[in-house]
């Protein structure tokens, strides 16, 4: 203690109280302005590529422009929203219910597939390959997907080749309005499997097998152990799917373009991501289209935080 | 530490001198004191023949013209429109640019277009088609020289209509609902055979350029002059109930591609474009000779009708060079031939489509070596020219929703076009 105490004086000898403190405030402050400096790329990126363009798209929202010009913005205030949210208009329904139908059937499809494709792939040999065989169509483009299922629903297609086969009159998938949703859903849905099966497997080995040894030891059979100790172990990586896959949902519009080129039959698979395309590239309309690219964004926000509150009252978070 | 501090700064500043620079602005187009002038051109024209007949023409005049370079620049049709926009907005605009008549209205709101000079509307005025004029033309004002100009006329399978015992085209509509009904197809299982007449065309709002074409033929209009409907009267709603019957009858369907599907005898007769033409003497080699051509017909012997869509050259009103761009653009539109006709008459005729110049189609249609050719011609004279007012991209969209619902949902043609009414709106 008394070699202690001596230290202390001899340092404070060589170097003042208030010195000491100005140091290493100073320091602090160089270390801070490193991190900034350092930060720097990745914050001008963010600002370029986010936070302007959503300022951006905030102001056109409030605006008037036919795009082009950037001297012909024109104040608007709220005109577009209240041309966009018309009962009458084609925005609310049949659009938007298409999108929240689109993302909702997918994310569903999509998550219940990748769980019994991830619970079968957990008990296989040679994981390797089937995880990259479910990853495959993540992988491949959106128009080669689109265009193989495509061909696949044509009336002379494998599919209604097969339903022929069965007696089963031929069915448009893509040409009949009630059944070109669904059937976009499908492949949308078989297309994102891959991504949430890889995800699915890492929260399934994160499991501790000794819950599972327990279980069989007090005689649960395989369903009771998915329901108790499966399902419940692997939220936070469901959550995690649901989530990614429904923002995913709800902002796609790729594979509807490549399948349907117009959102048709009568705007049957039209979905917001593409009448805001539309909205702005093809009318010029850069005014509405913010508009509808705003209440999407409030719309993908009140469901994520819906989501993160249900997961949170069963006391789970994303990790 | 400090060492650590100089070393990120330097970072820093590298990476903003990087990526600054990539964010300007800057236009290395313009011509600099005592070069020659640069200008450059862009257009959808990337593919052969298109291509290289465009490329000969400036190549031609680069040589002519040492002092007024030129340089094409090319996107594909599909991405016309957002390349024009976005490189306007971001001040990288062309000086020339070529585009769909249907956007004139669009470009000439937000002031992309220069003034045509007064001596070049005079020739416009006097040497070319009612309808190359009026498919660039917007409201009063000539978007810039007509170009491409196409028409929309009936084709139809000689050997399908001819096996089902009809040796004439359709003259009137009542005879296009039998015969289309009398050549259409189907298995046990509902699929497709021969589909009768087909009512669509690939790409953007298929369903509305065949449904003008009738819509014509009955002396209806889709737009009146101040872009309000004019497609919901007495005469829209008989050209739709006709197409409506033809679903019904299930002798059209929409699930068939006739640009695909014609070719190898699974559509009889089709309502489309005259550059089909060329298109079909490609993918059918010598069964080419099916292929027969005839005006859209009407309800009445005797009428018929057709749609007239145009593209045209204009000069950017951001040009730094707008005389020498009218001055290559009227030499582009205007020098002849050895053929006694004008060199974009020959380019537009040489790829299957009709040249915009009264005086090429007379000359031209002396020496047509296609019979099928001659009514795509004809159509010229009394076609519909394409509105093209601002928002009339938008009413184009709003009847196509109309016309589907008519034909894939059976929906009442006259309340399918209540409803397109209210996706028109006037500006």
């Amino acid at each position: 203690m008394a070699a202690l105490t001596e230290m202390v004086v001899h340092d404070s000898a060589r170097h003042p109280p208030g010195k000491a403190s100005a140091g290493r405030s100073a320091m602090a402050r160089q270390e801070s302005l490193a991190a900034y400096l350092f930060l720097s790329p990745a914050l001008l990126f963010f600002g370029v590529f986010l936070v302007l363009p959503f300022l951006f798209a905030l102001v056109l929202a409030v605006s008037d422009w036919s795009g082009f010009d950037l001297g012909t913005i024109r104040w608007a205030g709220l005109d577009n929203f209240a041309d966009v949210l018309k009962p009458d208009g084609a925005f609310v329904k049949p659009i938007l219910v298409n999108t929240l139908l689109f993302a909702f059937g997918s994310v569903a499809l999509a998550t219940a597939g990748s769980l019994l494709v991830a619970s079968c792939i957990d008990r296989l040999r040679f994981q390797g390959f089937w995880r990259v065989l479910y990853f495959l169509p993540v992988v491949a483009t959106v128009v080669a997907i689109g265009n193989i299922w495509k061909m696949m629903y044509q009336p002379a297609g494998l599919i209604n080749g097969l339903l022929n086969k069965l007696g089963v009159n031929s069915v448009g998938f893509l040409s009949d309005p009630h059944l070109a949703l669904p059937a976009v859903t499908v492949v949308h849905a078989w297309a994102s499997i891959g991504g949430a099966v890889l995800i699915l497997i890492a929260g399934l080995k994160a499991i501790d097998g000794t819950y599972y040894e327990a279980a069989e030891v007090d005689g649960a059979n395989s369903w009771q152990m998915f329901w108790q100790i499966t399902l419940p172990l692997l939220r936070p990586s469901l959550l995690f799917v649901l989530i990614t896959q429904f923002i995913g949902g709800l902002q796609s519009f790729a594979l509807i373009i490549v399948m349907t080129t117009d959102g048709g039959p009568v705007n049957a698979t039209n979905v917001a991501a593409f009448e805001m395309y539309q909205q702005a590239f093809k009318f010029g309309a850069w005014g509405t289209a913010s508009a509808m690219a705003m209440v999407l964004f409030v719309v993908i926000f009140l469901i994520t935080l819906l989501q993160l509150w249900i997961a949170r009252r069963k006391g789970e978070e994303t990790s | 530490m400090r060492l650590t501090i100089r070393a990120t700064l330097s970072i820093a500043v590298g990476v903003l001198a990087l990526t600054l620079p990539a964010c300007s602005s800057g236009d290395s187009r313009a011509g600099s004191a005592g070069g020659p002038v640069q200008l450059t051109l862009l257009s959808h024209y990337g593919s052969e023949p298109a291509k290289g007949g465009l490329d000969k023409m400036i190549s031609q005049w680069n040589k002519e013209n040492p002092d007024i370079q030129v340089k094409s620049e090319v996107v594909k049709f599909d991405d016309l429109l957002t390349t024009l926009m976005v490189r306007q907005t971001g001040g990288r605009g062309a000086d020339i640019v070529s585009a769909y008549g249907l956007w004139g209205g669009q470009l000439e709101k937000a002031n992309v277009l220069a003034k045509v000079p007064d001596d070049v509307q005079k020739s416009i005025k006097a040497s070319y088609s009612e309808a190359a004029q009026g498919a660039v033309t917007t409201g009063d004002t000539l978007l810039g020289f007509p170009t491409e100009l196409n028409t929309y006329v009936l084709f139809y399978n000689k050997t399908i209509l001819k096996a089902a015992g009809i040796t004439n085209p359709p003259a009137t509509w009542d005879e296009l609902k039998t015969d289309a009904q009398k050549v259409a197809k189907r298995d046990a299982n509902g699929n497709v055979l021969v589909e009768g007449i087909s009512l669509i065309q690939d790409g953007d709002n298929k369903s509305v350029h065949p449904f003008l074409s009738l819509l014509d033929s009955a002396g209806g209009q889709f737009l009146g002059p101040d872009g309000t409907a004019a497609f919901d009267d007495a005469k829209g709603k008989a050209a739709l109930r006709l197409e409506a019957d033809l679903a019904k009858a299930k002798s059209t369907d929409t699930s068939i591609s006739p640009t695909k599907q014609f070719r190898s005898g699974r559509v009889a007769m089709a309502i489309q474009a005259g550059w089909w033409v060329g298109s079909l003497k490609t993918q059918m080699g010598g069964k080419y000779s099916d292929v027969g051509v005839a005006p859209v017909p009407g309800p009445a012997a005797g009428s018929k009708g057709s749609l007239a869509y145009g593209f045209f050259m204009g000069v950017n009103q951001r040009s730094k060079h707008q005389e020498q761009a009218w001055k290559f653009l009227t030499w582009l539109n205007e020098h002849k031939t050895d053929k006694g006709v004008t060199g974009m008459g020959q380019y537009m005729a040489d790829m299957g489509l009709i040249p915009p110049r009264t005086a090429d189609v007379e000359s031209l249609k002396k020496s047509l070596s296609d019979p099928n050719l001659i009514p795509i011609y004809d159509a010229a004279k009394y076609a519909m020219p394409e509105p093209n007012l601002v928002g009339a991209y938008e009413a184009k969209t709003a009847l196509h929703k109309a016309i589907m619902t008519v034909l894939v949902n059976e929906q009442s043609p006259d309340n399918a076009l209540a409803e397109a009414v209210k996706g028109v709106k006037p500006q």
